[in-house]
């Protein structure tokens, strides 16, 4: 997969995404905005309710998403026969579409009601996709190869290294940049930090990088360099500045992401055990949406 | 392992295992108690999630049952309205609602409309949508109450619902418990809602008399479908005037059904007061009962039995438009006018006309010629015959006058002789001096008391041959002190004037030849003339001397000679 055609890879699930969700909302807005004891009342509840042409319709889609996005991704992730197909990412990128389209789409089908046993499988599903995003945090925190697999400290610092080289040599900056970008991407920062600093010192380097940067930026202006390469500068910067950071939280970050599996995967465990339990009453009771 | 077995205190033998495996797999003590952590929290959040969902006693439950279902929350419960794999049938809800079930199994009320009928409960009355959910979401304004079998038209659609719709009015207490709020075990007859008024005397279909615009008047009744078929003036006859409100069971009644209607005395007042008897279509009709059937009407029945002409009078002519009027009979003027103007008043009394007429005819009288010769004036001879108007009706005033008539003549009789009777031969106009009752042309005239007395023949003719004399127009008009006593008056000169030579005052010169018994010159004496007869003269006819001659055209026989001489005759 060419990087363009990955850009459109990925801009297709954002697209689908954004459209499937603002269609939901605006098309139901009258009547999800509708208390729920007057809902049945309403001229679209016989399309929207849960078991409604449309509501049921889409609990079906995005459980099928849902069931076919965790598979596929765990099949391709765990069976040796299924790594020839495609990169890893590129997997994780589907599994990843399909389980946000789906459990929006769980959204819509539940109108935003949430009771019963069933709920639990919602907010398990929610659990699943708030873990879910904070995995792929702590995924992009941890360096992989487009193969998906991790790469060592020692290719990390000999990147770092190549990138400082490059603003020093290439750009010519002056040595108080250097020796500031040098100092926020020192290693020594990140040592014998325990998980809830580490944390913190994510979140606290994500404002300095951003203050660094902007002092970068001024400097640059300051020394009437090319806007081009000003451009080029300041993202070979912000490179080494994330690199060191990773470098950095390297292994903090890939505990975390051991730790991370542990929530992740029982919670969509428990949301699909519930689901299927909600799956089958439903069809005992005969609500088999449009399969009479 | 210190570590460990200080953690192990009082711990089962599966943490321990659990927790040695870890280890042997991870080489990571701290990894152990991280993931510990984790899976506690995981834990809790789990049983958190559950914990919030059994506190919506849901379960399974999709949301909340609506309060009156209430009861029926629970998994236990979720088949008493499901059916397996067919989601929600009817027969389930009214299983229950058996009040809904018998109205359908009746085909009566909204739920048996074939709008709703086949319909599913749940499409109208669905569930799970929490305790306050409008399972009954009825807007009185939109709900056709057509389809409940019982249309509302006229004041119904102006009332509220809940003037019908009250517990008090449910009428199969049987089956509905009388709940409040509810629309059901209502009867379409209107007795359910509504006082019958009629105290069930009228049965319970109001509406084939009532509309529902207004109570009254009653629209639908047709008074021919009942057993008194309304005609004549009883069309126009208000209600309440035979259907009169009384008090039945302590409530005001007007009574519809039960009238006696036999004869009319029920609602009518008998004015005759029971004389007539009760059947009054005898006499009367129902287009009036001013209007009397004069075939079956027996007068003889009231004090005044109609004889004669009165058997022809109208009734309006005596009793004017009110039949129940009681005109005075007593005197014939109650009802007639006085046609003799007072004259047969006494006393300022008008007299009975019961004297001269009778109720056969006014014009016929029973006045006898006994009875007016007891007046002043006798009828007698050809009075006898006369008829009354001849004296008593004053044709120029078109009117009959029997007081002040006059016993004279003249009174009636018009004086066909003017000034031809002198005062001397009709004394006072008294016709009497020569006419008499029996006859009028005999006369009783004493025609010595003129100057021309009757002798001869005279007294043999009658009087017209000297007094009558015809007009130009051939009226005869009396001659009476115009006519002269000279012959000529009504003799001819036959002689033409020859004698008039030897008139003399004392004496017509005719009488001087002629008398009364005839023609013959019995008073000539040829002695007394100028040519004395002698000798063979005596014995000649007169004519041989006296010859006709014709002078002026006039022929005559010349008696006075001019010439004496001989030769005036002999030849």
């Amino acid at each position: 997969m060419t990087k363009t055609v990955h850009r459109f890879y990925i801009a297709s699930f954002f697209l689908i995404t954004i459209t499937a969700t603002l269609v939901l909302s605006i098309e139901g807005f009258n009547y999800y905005k509708t208390p729920l004891v007057d809902r049945f009342f309403s001229p679209l509840d016989t399309l929207l309710k849960p078991s409604g042409l449309i509501g049921h319709g889409l609990g079906i889609i995005g459980s099928l998403m849902m069931i076919f996005g965790v598979a596929i991704y765990m099949i391709r992730k765990r069976v040796r026969y299924f790594h020839k197909f495609g990169y890893l990412k590129h997997w994780l990128e589907f599994h990843i579409f399909l389980c946000t389209l789906g459990p929006i789409l769980i959204l819509f089908h539940t109108a935003f009601k949430f009771g019963g046993i069933v709920a639990v499988s919602f907010w398990s599903m929610v659990a699943v996709v708030i873990s879910g995003a904070i995995g792929k945090f702590i995924y992009t925190q941890v360096p992989h190869t487009i193969q998906g697999q991790m790469i060592s400290l020692h290719e990390l610092n000999s990147l770092s290294e190549n990138l400082s080289q490059e603003l020093k040599n290439d750009y010519g900056l002056s040595d108080k940049i250097i020796s500031k970008i040098e100092q926020i991407s020192s290693l020594d920062r990140y040592k014998r930090l325990k998980f809830g600093a580490s944390m913190a010192l994510v979140i606290q380097d994500y404002f300095g990088t951003k203050n660094v940067l902007n002092m970068l930026k001024k400097e640059l202006r300051v020394a009437n360099v090319h806007k081009i390469q000003r451009k080029k500068i300041l993202k070979t910067a912000k490179e080494k500045l994330v690199i060191s950071r990773r470098i950095g939280l390297l292994n903090t970050t890939q505990k975390i992401l051991k730790y991370w599996h542990v929530i992740h995967l029982p919670f969509a465990i428990i949301m699909f055990i519930i689901m299927f339990v909600h799956i089958a009453v439903e069809i005992i009771f005969g609500y088999t949406w449009i399969f009479k | 392992m210190s570590l460990i077995h200080k953690r192990l205190k009082g711990t089962e033998i599966f943490k321990a295992v659990f927790l040695l495996r870890h280890i042997k797999c991870r080489g990571n003590v701290s990894a152990y108690f991280v993931m510990k952590k984790l899976t506690s929290l995981f834990s809790l959040s789990i049983i958190i999630m559950i914990m919030v969902s059994m506190r919506t006693n849901a379960q399974i439950s999709p949301g909340n049952l609506t309060l009156a279902h209430a009861k029926l929350e629970g998994l236990s419960n979720c088949t008493k309205c499901h059916v397996l794999g067919k989601q929600v049938e009817n027969f389930k809800c009214l299983d229950c609602h058996t009040e809904i079930k018998q109205l359908i199994d009746e085909g009566k009320g909204y739920h048996a409309s074939s709008d709703v009928k086949n319909q599913k409960c749940y499409k109208c009355h669905s569930e799970h949508h929490g305790r306050n959910f409008r399972i009954i979401n009825f807007d009185p304004n939109k709900f056709d109450h057509n389809k409940t079998g019982f249309r509302l038209d006229g004041k119904h659609t102006q009332i509220k619902c809940e003037d019908c719709h009250q517990t008090k009015f449910i009428i199969n207490t049987t089956l509905f418990d009388k709940r409040s709020g509810t629309y059901l075990g209502l009867s379409t007859k209107c007795v359910s809602c509504h006082e019958d008024v009629h105290q069930n005397t009228l049965g319970t279909n109001c509406s084939s008399c009532h509309n529902t615009v207004k109570f009254n008047p009653a629209v639908f009744f047709n008074h021919n479908n009942a057993k008194f078929k309304l005609t004549g003036a009883h069309t126009k006859v208000e209600c309440i005037k035979c259907h009169v409100k009384e008090t039945f069971n302590g409530k005001t009644f007007q009574k519809f059904v039960g009238l006696d209607f036999k004869n009319c005395m029920p609602c009518h007042a008998d004015v005759h007061k029971g004389q007539l008897g009760n059947n009054c279509v005898k006499c009367h009709n129902d287009e009036s009962f001013l209007v009397v059937n004069r075939n079956s009407f027996d007068h003889d029945k009231t004090r005044y039995p109609l004889r004669g002409a009165h058997v022809e009078v109208s009734c309006k002519s005596c009793h004017g438009n009110i039949p129940l009027s009681k005109p005075k009979f007593a005197k014939c003027t109650d009802c007639h006018k006085d046609e003799h103007f007072g004259e047969f008043t006494v006393n300022h009394v008008v007299e009975d006309c019961k004297n001269c007429h009778t109720v056969e005819s006014f014009k016929s009288t029973i006045f006898t010629i006994q009875e007016h010769n007891k007046g002043n004036f006798e009828l007698t001879d050809a009075h006898l015959a006369v008829p009354c108007q001849s004296c008593h009706y004053k044709s120029n005033e078109k009117q009959w006058h029997f007081k002040n008539t006059g016993t004279r003549c003249i009174d009636c009789h018009n004086n066909v002789h003017g000034s031809e009777l002198t005062a001397k031969f009709l004394p006072d106009n008294k016709c009497q001096s020569c006419h008499v009752t029996d006859d009028w042309n005999k006369i009783n005239f004493n025609h010595d008391l003129t100057s021309f007395k009757l002798e001869g023949k005279h007294a043999e003719i009658s009087c017209a041959d000297c007094h009558e004399q015809k007009s130009a127009g051939g009226k005869i008009i009396f001659k009476f002190a115009s006519t002269k006593s000279d012959c000529v008056t009504c003799h001819n000169d036959v002689h033409f004037g020859q004698f008039n030579s030897e008139k003399t005052d004392d004496i017509p010169v005719c009488e001087k030849c002629h008398g009364f018994d005839n023609w013959k010159p019995v008073k000539f004496d040829h002695e007394k003339t100028a040519f004395a007869l002698k000798g063979a003269h005596e014995k000649v006819k007169c004519s041989d001397c006296h010859k006709k001659v014709t002078v002026d055209g006039n022929e005559f026989i010349q008696y006075k000679l001019k010439d004496f001489k001989c030769a005036a005759c002999h030849s």
